[in-house]
């Protein structure tokens, strides 16, 4: 299929190769490869939006967990970076599905506290912080505590502190669960701005939410357990198909859901949920 | 006279105005019934009597001041032991001592006294040294039940944001649970209270409020029990309220969350 738009996919930021994981015994991942490039866009800076879809229970999480540095495969790497650098907590940000953060500071204090973690000095890390507030909309909030806001407030807060730490990279758990549509629609136009700010800026969003992910991402990563020729399931999950929505143009429409192809490919993938 | 309709269904938020009407209600059936109430519970004119006559004739304003000091220098060494015990308790290698210790609540402090008594020389030291056994070992389990209850998501967000692991104790565990830690200190600050008079009747040197209600019930007199009680119905109001008043200080984002008031 071909792309009305300009693109090239560069150098490699994130590289799955080989990760297994297994608890107690049973396989829960099983010889996982993946790959992001850096989507490169002439004129403007274009970050990368991933999706991994997959059906419940199937190990995305462990996944995401790995991914984050937070757990350590069995075997096989994930490195981080032009640089592939070992996945580590810090490198990767995390937005958990029910935006953890800290509740005994303030929403600046978050910030300023994730700024520091980076390596900032206590002025330079306000500055940072106070930077994100206005970018994201939050500033009347910075004194708030988060147990005051709403839930898409927190959403922003916990991106906000993310980025302020890992700067690029960020791994998110179910962002769009529990929204309506229209509060929906302003998450994905957010991450959208959020992956366009920074050309090494890489979203992975684990989802169950087939429409939502084909709205946002550029790529989609199937994930599920494979059959024997049998028909018998192999234990382990893997990525099983890569979907490059930039290749079939489906990805930077403001009208994405207007168009034909994208309710043809949010059929095909919940059709192919059920061999997953 | 604010509508109450509110008030009588479960899990209703209520104003401040309703709330105190509704505790008014309450201290005036319980005055009422107190007053008519006849037998051999004293009605209030003769406890107020036995009040003065205390206060008067033994010293009972010396001897509440000699109990709460005892009280409070009992109460900060126990949260200071039981806090850092408990928070030690996220080392795996130091958590089967902390878990043992907390078992000690099932001791009695009678039996302890004599090791006590040796251990410690000067009716201070072991009226201060048996309070602390009694209340650390309540305050220790519930502190060891807070830690244990951080989820695994709150240590796994501030690892990735690049906090050491006693980077990640002090911020999720201590900082993190330090609303938890109030309520568990109140709980058990009450508890001492009644650990207080067992302590003081054991050892009677310095006196003290627990000694003189013991004197009065081994006299049978019963309105100056009441007024006793009393008097430690107060002091334990005042350190609750000061207690509570503390956490919305140190701990202001607790107070958000509370659904009921």
């Amino acid at each position: 299929m071909s792309t009305q738009h300009t693109y090239e996919r560069k150098d490699v930021l994130l590289d799955i190769s080989g990760v297994t994981f297994a608890r107690g015994g049973v396989p829960i991942l099983r010889d996982v490869n993946a790959q992001i490039r850096d989507v490169v866009r002439p004129g403007a800076p274009q970050g990368q939006v991933v999706g991994l879809l997959g059906p419940s229970g199937v190990g995305k999480t462990t996944l995401f967990k790995i991914l984050a540095g937070l757990t350590p495969p069995d075997s096989g790497t994930v490195k981080i970076g032009a640089q592939g650098v070992p996945a580590a907590p810090g490198l990767v940000g995390v937005v958990a599905q029910n935006y953890i953060l800290f509740d005994h500071r303030s929403v600046l204090g978050n910030l300023v506290l994730a700024a520091k973690q980076a390596g900032m000095s206590g002025d330079a890390a306000k500055a940072a912080a106070m930077k994100y507030l206005e970018r994201f909309g939050l500033q009347e909030h910075a004194e708030k505590f988060p147990i005051q806001l709403s839930g898409g407030q927190r959403q922003r807060v916990a991106i906000a502190q993310q980025l302020l730490c890992s700067e690029h990279y960020l791994v998110m758990d179910e962002p769009f669960s529990g929204l309506d549509v229209i509060q929906q629609e302003n998450v994905q136009t957010f991450l959208q701005e959020v992956s366009a700010a920074d050309e090494e800026s890489t979203l992975i969003i684990v989802t169950h939410d087939v429409s939502a992910a084909v709205a946002v991402c550029d790529t989609i990563w199937l994930m599920g357990r494979e059959r024997t020729p049998t028909g018998e399931i192999i234990p382990g999950a893997r990525i099983v198909e890569t979907i490059d929505l930039i290749e079939r143009d489906l990805c930077w429409h403001a009208d994405i859901r207007k168009r034909p192809g994208y309710h043809q490919l949010v059929d095909e993938i919940k059709e192919r949920f059920h061999t997953l | 006279m604010p509508a109450l309709g509110p008030a009588l269904r479960p899990n209703q938020w209520v104003s401040q105005r309703t709330y105190l009407t509704m505790a008014a209600i309450w201290a005036a059936a319980v005055f009422l019934l107190w007053f008519v109430m006849g037998g051999i519970f004293p009605n209030p004119p003769r406890v107020l009597e036995a009040l003065g006559t205390l206060t008067a004739q033994q010293g009972l304003i010396a001897e509440l001041l000699t109990s709460l000091t005892l009280f409070a220098e009992s109460l900060a060494i126990t949260a200071v032991l039981s806090m850092g015990l408990a928070y030690l308790s996220v080392v795996p290698a130091i958590r089967p001592v902390i878990n043992a210790l907390t078992r000690a609540r099932f001791l009695s402090l009678v039996g302890l006294t004599f090791l006590f008594t040796l251990a410690f020389h000067g009716g201070h030291a072991f009226k201060v040294s048996l309070l602390v056994f009694g209340m650390s070992a309540f305050f220790l389990t519930s502190m060891v039940d807070i830690v244990a209850s951080v989820p695994t998501e709150k240590l796994d967000h501030a690892r990735t944001l690049r906090m050491s692991d006693w980077r990640v104790v002090w911020e999720v565990v201590i900082l993190g649970q330090m609303g938890a830690a109030f309520d568990a200190l109140r709980q058990n600050a009450a508890m001492g209270w009644m650990m207080l008079t067992m302590v003081e009747g054991i050892s009677r040197s310095e006196g003290g409020i627990g000694a003189m209600l013991m004197d009065q019930n081994k006299h049978f007199n019963l309105a100056a029990i009441v007024a006793v009680q009393g008097v430690f119905l107060i002091a334990g109001f005042f350190q609750d309220a000061f207690l509570a008043w503390l956490k919305g200080v140190l701990v202001p984002h607790a107070a958000l969350t509370t659904a009921r008031r």
